[in-house]
């Protein structure tokens, strides 16, 4: 298994990668609670986008409705915590559940029915804005008046409960995006990363050779939605309130996504580059500009537009590719 | 070409990284006491909220000079953060002014904003002023440290219509029928839902007869329109934001149609420095129940004058009231504990009792829980183009007039 993972990665990638990974390990040590909230954000960025780039990176399916994933289960498992006291350790099962099952029918209907390309984004975001709609109407969790989980003190970490202060959650999620890295990485390294590969650069060739393209794109769309499913239970756990307006927001589904379009679409390291230069370069940006005495609301989403642009006419395959290349670590991260 | 290295290498080299980085940990640095009180204010500023969060945070930037002519003369340096409309973001902000040392919070104008700030805020210590979110729930964890001066949603909606009531009486005029239009974004359907829930309560003396929703991008409301004067209802009671509250009174004027009551429970729209703009003299009678400033108080003299100097092209409205309040009481408990230490200052602003102040109500004080119980909603009727406040009588600035007059005849 562990051989599989890193076989054929260049001693230099892996020795990287271990400093990356102590670095996480002890930055709670170094840093204040607001570097903390961004590292947060970072890790929760990364995640997603590792599980956006499952469908889109690995399987080519473009998905603009994630937030519905997020939402959905977000919802599952804080209801079933508020109304029957289950915790979301238990909860999580049943929010993976029912984002797969809303994955699978939504990947159904658009493979059964040759529905692709920008078609089958319109029909994700659809989804996610009906069932907003629906949310908004949805009484059993108090509808478009928000969702609230009860907020207990910070003294004692419970990590069952998911209840604590922010570094529980920061490890918390530096655990699960570092075993979704692990598991994309098996995913790719296996028959069904190829598979994918496949069905990406060429789904008629890759049916012509055998390949069960509708088995293997809703394999991409179940396994997609069920990961992007855990980070909702770790939102509705760490901010404790839930809005269908802000969680399946059309802009949820845009912020998710642009982490892995920066930093490399169908790399495994992309995702994880993208919401570090999104969310930390964003943030130096108004820093610098408050330390320079400027005070610009919305600076940030200029720097997005600017990422956005530079990287689509000068790194169109995002900035991990390049870069891999230049520090000489081959082609398989 | 590449080599493999084993998993004890792996291990080792991450073991060894984790613990020279750890070594390098930097000192913990104590901070002085700062002579001047520092508000933290956060609020979206940009997104899709940013109108509404700056005028919030106009409140709160002509709050120090402002209260300083009241004789409230601490030092206040305000430090301002913008959530982006985003709950994400409004949380690490918040840490982020604690950690820039702001020693008070206020914010967010939105009620998810608000309850992820009001987490971090419990968290550090730091007492957090909400200055306009709704959601009853904020005010329902047991926080020690979180306070807010705006009235909840049941609040908001129980004043809106009981103040109807008083409108019938006052103008003799007592509808029968009403056809209730609102839009159907969050906003929107919370309001409907709380009103569905609510009125009965009440013992409303006309009937819906229609409730129409609609989309408030729409660009053509005719046909709402048409199907509204259809129900021949005598009133309207609209829940809209500005754009469609627009679009609903042009068409009532396109389509001769003339209720002798417009009056909405609680919502924006009417009462808008561009509802008048696009109206003009249209854009007079109509009536809105909501929480406003009390015209009558010396204090909000005090902040029109200053407010319009400031800012001559914005309109002094709620969000500004509201959140200039909330540094009031902010500098009003630090003067009397002499402190900025978290848990003094909160408990200072517990024992707020601020008699004389800007927004409409009771005294400003607040209740076990951290709740301003007091705020009242006023009626405001659009009179000489401007939101003038008709209801309760104490403080009117001028007379209620109904009927509606007749759009031909203005």
């Amino acid at each position: 298994m562990i051989s599989r993972l890193v076989d054929g990665v260049p001693r230099r990638a892996l020795i990287l990668l271990g400093l990356f990974l102590a670095l996480l390990l002890v930055a709670p040590l170094l840093v204040d609670g607001y570097i903390l909230s961004i590292l947060i954000l970072v890790l929760y960025f990364a995640y997603t986008g590792q599980a956006w780039n499952v469908m889109m990176g690995f399987a080519g399916q473009l998905s603009l409705g994630h937030s519905l994933y997020v939402g959905v289960a977000a919802y599952t498992a804080a209801a079933l915590y508020v109304h029957f006291g289950i915790g979301p350790w238990a909860g999580v099962w049943l929010a993976i559940l029912i984002s797969v099952a809303c994955g699978l029918f939504i990947g159904f209907l658009a493979f059964r029915f040759g529905i692709s390309g920008v078609y089958f984004a319109l029909l994700t975001i659809a989804f996610a804005e009906f069932t907003r709609v629906g949310f908004d109407h949805f009484d059993w969790v108090n509808g478009s008046g928000g969702f609230f989980l009860p907020v207990t003190q910070y003294s004692v970490n419970d990590p069952l409960n998911l209840r604590g202060a922010p570094v529980m959650f920061y490890y918390i999620l530096l655990a699960i995006t570092v075993l979704a890295f692990l598991f994309c990485r098996w995913l790719l390294t296996g028959r069904i990363g190829y598979y994918w590969l496949a069905i990406r650069e060429e789904p008629e060739a890759a049916q012509t050779l055998g390949i069960n393209v509708f088995r293997y794109k809703m394999i991409a769309v179940a396994i997609s939605a069920g990961m992007t499913a855990l980070s909702g239970v770790f939102f509705a756990f760490y901010y404790n309130n839930l809005f269908p307006e802000q969680i399946f927001s059309m802009s949820r589904s845009i912020e998710l996504i642009l982490g892995p379009i920066i930093g490399g679409i169908g790399s495994l390291f992309g995702p994880i580059l993208g919401a570090v230069v999104l969310t930390v370069l964003a943030e130096s940006v108004t820093e610098i500009m408050h330390a320079l005495g400027y005070d610009i609301p919305g600076i940030k989403q200029v720097f997005y537009g600017l990422c956005l642009l530079v990287v689509i006419i000068y790194l169109p395959n995002g900035i991990w590719p390049p870069l891999r290349k230049r520090l000489g670590l081959g082609d398989h991260s | 070409m590449t080599t493999k290295i084993t998993r004890r290498q792996f291990a080792a080299g991450t073991a060894a990284s984790a613990a020279l980085l750890a070594g390098s940990a930097p000192f913990n640095i104590v901070r002085a006491q700062p002579k001047a009180l520092k508000i933290g204010s956060i609020h979206p500023r940009s997104g899709y909220q940013a109108q509404l969060g700056l005028a919030c945070q106009r409140g709160i930037d002509i709050a120090p000079r402002v209260l300083k002519q009241l004789g409230m003369n601490a030092e206040v340096e305000i430090m301002s953060a913008d959530t982006e409309s985003n709950v994400d973001i409004a949380r690490s902000r918040a840490e982020k002014l604690i950690n820039d040392g702001a020693q008070v919070l206020i914010g967010a104008f939105d009620s998810g904003q608000s309850a992820a700030i009001a987490q971090v805020a419990e968290q550090k210590g730091v007492p957090y002023i909400v200055n306009v979110a709704a959601a009853p729930q904020i005010t329902e964890q047991g926080y020690k440290f979180v306070f807010r001066n705006f009235p909840t949603a049941p609040m908001l909606v129980g004043d809106g219509l009981n103040l109807m009531k008083g409108v019938f009486e006052k103008s003799g005029i007592t509808p029968k029928t009403a056809v209730f239009m609102h839009c159907n974004d969050t906003f929107g359907q919370s309001m409907a839902g709380a009103i569905k829930a609510m009125a009965p309560r009440f013992n409303l003396p006309f009937q819906i007869v229609e409730t129409i929703s609609y989309d408030p991008q729409a660009k053509d409301l005719s046909v709402e329109v048409a199907k509204a004067k259809a129900t021949g209802a005598e009133m309207v009671m609209p829940v809209t934001r500005l754009n469609d509250a627009i679009l609903i009174v042009r068409e009532m004027i396109k389509q001769r149609w003339e209720p002798k009551i417009i009056m909405s429970p609680g919502a924006p729209g009417f009462y808008e420095g561009q509802f008048y703009k696009t109206l003009g003299k249209f854009s007079n009678g109509m009536i809105t129940n909501v929480p406003w400033y009390n015209p009558r108080s010396s204090i909000t003299q005090k902040l029109l004058d200053e407010f319009t100097k400031a800012y001559k092209n914005e309109m002094f409205e709620l969000n500004v009231g509201f959140s200039f309040e909330a540094v009031m009481v902010a500098v009003d408990a630090f003067n009397r504990a002499k402190t900025a230490n978290g848990k003094e200052l909160a408990d200072a602003i517990r024992q707020t009792k601020i008699e004389n102040h800007v927004m409409a109500g009771g005294t400003l004080e607040f209740d076990a829980k951290g709740q301003n119980v007091n705020i009242r909603s006023v009626t405001l009727q659009n009179l000489d183009q401007r939101p003038k406040v008709v209801l309760p009588l104490e403080i009117a600035e001028d007379n209620l007039a109904l009927p509606l007059q007749s759009w031909s005849k203005r």
